[in-house]
């Protein structure tokens, strides 16, 4: 008996705290981003705010409870591949002729407002006019040169456009650090993304249409690179003399900057050298300028110096340890010694800010660009300035002009080098695109070439030997992975991954904002008015069917919150239900006890035989409307999924919470000696 | 607190009435929502959509028209809704949902002036996506159909099953009906959308639930009454019930009720729907699901008794 009474405040007592175990990152998300906005004007505040408790709120905001877009604003957008553009331009542009433009037509009259599959339709259509696919097609990279290639060809090309849109889009929607941002492949062929705060939906739209531009590119690792950015540091430091407080008190307003010669750096360091020991009266005309500094002081300094440059490392071969760009000496730096920039992840966006700056861009050298790796690269012991556990990302100077565009490319597939068995990329190219890359390839032997896309150098490979005929062997990745990606890459040159917007949706803030308001709002009263209505007609029962409510509510949105899931209009439409339902169980039972309690039934076996009478129907009831659930969590689309999932989880929640939850609690009032207790019944005389 | 007590209302006998009622109340209802038109969302009818707001609410309809006249969108569809100064502006074409809704309200800002125009929503939905969006719900949902009469004929008998089905179209064909025609007033936006197929799912539920507790008195009285005729077995099943009935109903439409009123645009019309559905679901469960079982029984019986007969 006594552990039975320890099972069942267990019973009571576990789910709760596993409730408040999954809902205390929702919590602590809304409490510090409350702290945030309220430092976020400003900027120095914030990065000091995020340095503190940056990792607290990332922790925070994964783990809570997310909101769909039409509780709190954004845009969603639904993309298509157009694979009868695909096919269009993928055809031989110089055989295309009336008879393929009209089965074209007439397969998108035919698809228009159906889902029957696109390629499998223009393919009967074709048949149908008698002519050979190999007419139009030419395959590459393969011996077997029939109809069902080309046709097998065209497929994996339609398959591979969706994840050359996901790959370009990912790249592109990244740069403007949304945060929740959601970009997922529905299908075969269609690619969704969710962004939520998206403050001008005209900019991500256009973002989505523009076509990816893949370019191969001279890299241009040198002295000019580094002098290039010392002088972006320059132009940063003139404009906005100081990036964080600490360091506005130090510096010296009367600072000039002269940013068109080199030494520019070097009369700044001097300068600000001034400064420094005019304040700290030591370590006078001393080769570094933070010599004589606490160590934390002199890295601020160091980074209010640098804007720029502070957020560059530099490695090089036989160097013990990297070091920023800003701290180099370029007047003693070997003309084309190789060495390799990093730059961390978190440090991406801001980078990329400054380079767009006007200023900074006619500050830059014409022929000179920097660009950042697509991918980062595992971190191994370049230790010692970015963290060990931070990604990394390559940067690379490269040249403005493009050797050669992406259109080039026939085709491009991930293999395995026979001889080395390591996982290589093969490129094809068009006759006139094989001419041009014989040439650039023999200027630039054991020199390395860039290929860039949408501004990221997804790698940069060094030239071998000339490629005479355009059949090209890219080495040098880690896994297949990354060679099936840079193959999607490199045929985003050839395809242009012909995109369509099928659905957009944008929800104004304002709205997204109310209703969490209002919504939130409601709800809670609504809550309030059946527990008090529970408490009002049921008196103590009701109190304990209360609690087992407020339960269910609870353990349906943390176990939402467990799965990951996301919580909409239609979700709470699912939680209304199954609260409605657990009240309608426990309302059943009391009904029953009641019943039980006039028929002249002592306490404790009114409460047996009130629970297992309404059993039945509350096993049933909400057995169908789980079964029920099925089907449209399986079937339906967004909305009705959406509340199909909080449904089935409340039903199943309602069968522990209303029925043995409250039983639990009424039999430890049982077991600790009640003879009556008060479910509003009416007094017997 | 115990406000109904045990009750001997004789609702068997006049259920052919509420029957009939019941029956011109869809019938008529359906022909009034023909006559006057469904308005389907943008997610069934495909098409561009823009909701804008008027802070200061100093436009009319007219002048919000006359707006998007100049602007070229001449034939464009426009409703006020919610709040007094909220348009629902709906073109033909379909296209490019931001570009429009930026134009729009940039326009709309410069024409009123002393307003604050707000952008609510946008949304741009191909004919192709919204005859899947509607292809999907309505697969979805004759599955989950199919599934609640399999399960309900199992665990009671056939027949309770067909009538669950008959109480399930029953209500959520009156809610719509009843929606629909409310919609014409432009209190709520009402439109049939898959948001509020939210909400008829969820009248949907809980009309299974209410059916299913009275059948399930009916399975107990049955083995506890042996012999008792069908229609009184019905009527005493119905008359035990009748407290949690109402009580459940009282409890959920005061929830509703709060919903409707203070629940923000996005809520309210939700709301709206559900109580009326929830409102038909209960009278449906006194009324329509059990008189339904007793009409086909009889019905059943009657005719094997002439079959005897004639043999």
């Amino acid at each position: 008996m006594k552990q039975n009474k320890l099972g069942k405040y267990l019973l009571i007592i576990l789910p709760v705290l596993a409730a408040v175990y999954l809902m205390w990152p929702t919590y602590r998300f809304y409490q510090l981003d409350k702290q945030r906005s309220e430092v976020s004007a400003d900027s120095a505040a914030l990065e000091q705010w995020d340095a503190d408790n940056g990792e607290a709120f990332n922790k925070a905001r994964s783990a809570r409870i997310k909101l769909g877009l039409d509780l709190r604003g954004g845009m969603y957008v639904t993309l298509e591949v157009d694979i009868l553009k695909l096919i269009d331009e993928s055809a031989d542009p110089t055989s295309k002729d009336d008879e393929f433009t009209k089965i074209v037509d007439q397969t998108r009259a035919e698809t228009m407002n159906t889902d029957l599959d696109v390629l499998d339709t223009f393919i009967k259509n074709f048949k149908g006019s008698g002519k050979s696919l190999l007419q139009y097609f030419t395959v590459t990279g393969t011996q077997d040169v029939t109809e069902q290639a080309v046709i097998e060809k065209l497929k994996r090309d339609a398959d591979g456009a969706v994840d050359q849109a996901m790959e370009v889009l990912r790249q592109r929607i990244n740069k403007y650090s949304l945060s929740d941002v959601n970009i997922q492949k529905q299908g075969k062929r269609r690619v969704l993304i969710e962004l939520p705060d998206v403050k001008d939906e005209r900019e991500i739209r256009q973002l989505i249409q523009t076509t990816a531009r893949l370019e191969f590119k001279r890299v241009l690792m040198n002295k000019d690179l580094l002098t290039a950015i010392q002088m972006v540091d320059n132009v940063m430091r003139g404009k906005m003399p100081a990036e964080d407080s600490v360091a506005a008190q130090v510096a010296d307003t009367s600072k000039k900057i002269s940013a068109d010669t080199a030494k520019a750096t070097q009369v700044a360091k001097a300068d600000s050298a001034k400064a420094d020991t005019t304040k700290t009266d030591s370590a006078k005309k001393s080769k570094d300028p933070y010599a004589g500094l606490p160590q934390e002081e002199a890295a601020r300094r160091f980074r209010a110096d640098h804007p720029f440059s502070n957020m560059i490392i530099f490695n090089a071969e036989g160097m013990k340890q990297p070091m920023p760009v800003g701290a180099l000496d370029l007047s003693a730096f070997p003309e084309d010694a190789p060495f390799v920039l990093y730059v961390s992840g978190k440090d991406i966006n801001r980078m990329m800010a400054i380079l767009e700056r006007n200023d900074v861009r006619k500050a830059m050298p014409g022929d000179l660009d920097i660009q950042i790796s697509a991918k980062s690269e595992q971190n191994g012991q370049k230790g010692a300035v970015i963290p060990l556990d931070q990604q990394i990302f390559q940067v690379y100077g490269v040249a403005h002009e493009a050797e050669l565009t992406g259109d080039v490319i026939t085709e491009a597939w991930p293999n395995f080098d026979p001889t080395s068995n390591q996982p290589v990329v093969n490129m094809e190219m068009s006759t006139e695109g094989a001419e041009k890359w014989a040439q650039i390839t023999g200027r630039n032997i054991k020199k390395r070439i860039a290929v860039v896309l949408d501004g990221r150098v997804y790698t940069a490979p060094t030239v071998q030997n000339k490629i005479p005929n355009g059949s090209s062997q890219i080495s040098g990745m880690a896994n297949t992975e990354e060679a099936t990606i840079l193959a999607v890459v490199l045929k985003a040159g050839a395809l242009k991954a012909p995109v369509t917007i099928i659905e957009e949706r944008v929800i104004g803030p304002s709205l997204g904002e109310d209703a969490i308001r209002s919504g939130v709002m409601s709800t809670g009263i609504s809550m309030a008015f059946i527990i008090l209505f529970m408490l009002m007609y049921y008196s103590w029962g009701g109190g304990i069917a209360d609690i087992a409510l407020l339960m269910n509510v609870l353990l349906t949105i943390a176990a939402l919150t467990a799965f990951g899931g996301t919580l909409t209009l239609p979700g709470i439409a699912g939680i209304i239900l199954s609260t409605a339902m657990a009240v309608d169980a426990n309302i059943l039972i009391f009904e029953r006890i009641r019943e039980e309690m006039r028929a002249g039934r002592n306490l404790k076996s009114a409460l047996e035989q009130g629970y297992s009478k309404a059993w039945s129907a509350i096993i049933d009831s909400n057995l169908t409307n789980m079964l029920a659930a099925i089907p449209l969590l399986i079937w339906g689309t967004g909305p009705i999924q959406g509340f199909a999932v909080t449904l089935l989880v409340g039903t199943i929640l309602t069968l522990f919470t209303a029925v043995l939850l409250t039983r639990s609690m009424f039999e430890l009032v049982v077991a600790s000696g009640a003879v009556s207790i008060n479910i509003g019944q009416r007094k017997v005389a | 607190m115990d406000l109904i007590k045990q009750t001997n209302f004789d609702f068997v006998s006049k259920r052919n009435k509420f029957f009939m009622a019941s029956l011109v109340i869809n019938v008529v209802g359906l022909i009034a929502v023909f006559v006057f038109g469904i308005d389907l969302g943008i997610d069934f009818t495909g098409g561009t959509q823009v909701t804008v707001a008027f802070r200061k609410n100093t436009a009319t309809a007219d002048d919000v028209r006359g707006a998007l006249a100049q602007l070229g969108f001449a034939g464009a569809e426009l409703k006020s809704f919610g709040k007094p100064g909220q348009f629902l502006i709906r073109i033909n074409k379909t296209g490019n949902a931001s570009e429009v809704s930026a134009q729009i309200i940039a326009s709309l800002q410069e024409k009123f002036q002393n307003d604050q125009v707000e952008m609510l929503g946008a949304d741009n939905v191909e004919k192709k996506v919204s005859s899947e969006l509607a292809w999907g719900a309505a697969k979805s949902l004759t599955v989950a159909f199919i599934v609640i009469v399999l399960y309900v004929a199992f665990r009671f008998e056939f027949v309770y099953g067909v009538a669950t089905i008959v109480a399930l179209l029953h209500d959520v064909l009156m809610a719509f009906v009843i929606s629909a025609l409310f919609n014409k007033t432009g209190w709520l936006n009402l439109e049939f959308s898959l948001n509020s197929l939210a909400a008829y799912l969820t009248i949907l539920g809980y009309s299974i639930n209410d059916s299913v507790v009275v059948f399930d008195r009916i399975r107990e009285n049955r083995e506890k009454h042996k012999g008792m005729p069908l229609a009184e077995l019905v009527n005493l099943s119905i008359n035990e019930t009748l407290s949690r009935t109402l009580i459940t109903g009282a409890a959920v439409l005061v929830a509703l009720l709060t919903m409707v009123f203070i629940g923000g645009d996005v809520l309210e019309g939700f709301a709206f729907t559900m109580f009326i559905g929830v409102i038909i679901g209960t009278y449906s469960s006194v009324y329509i699901a059990a008189s339904f079982v007793i009409w086909y029984q009889e019905r059943v019986r009657h005719k094997r008794v002439g079959e005897v007969k004639h043999a």
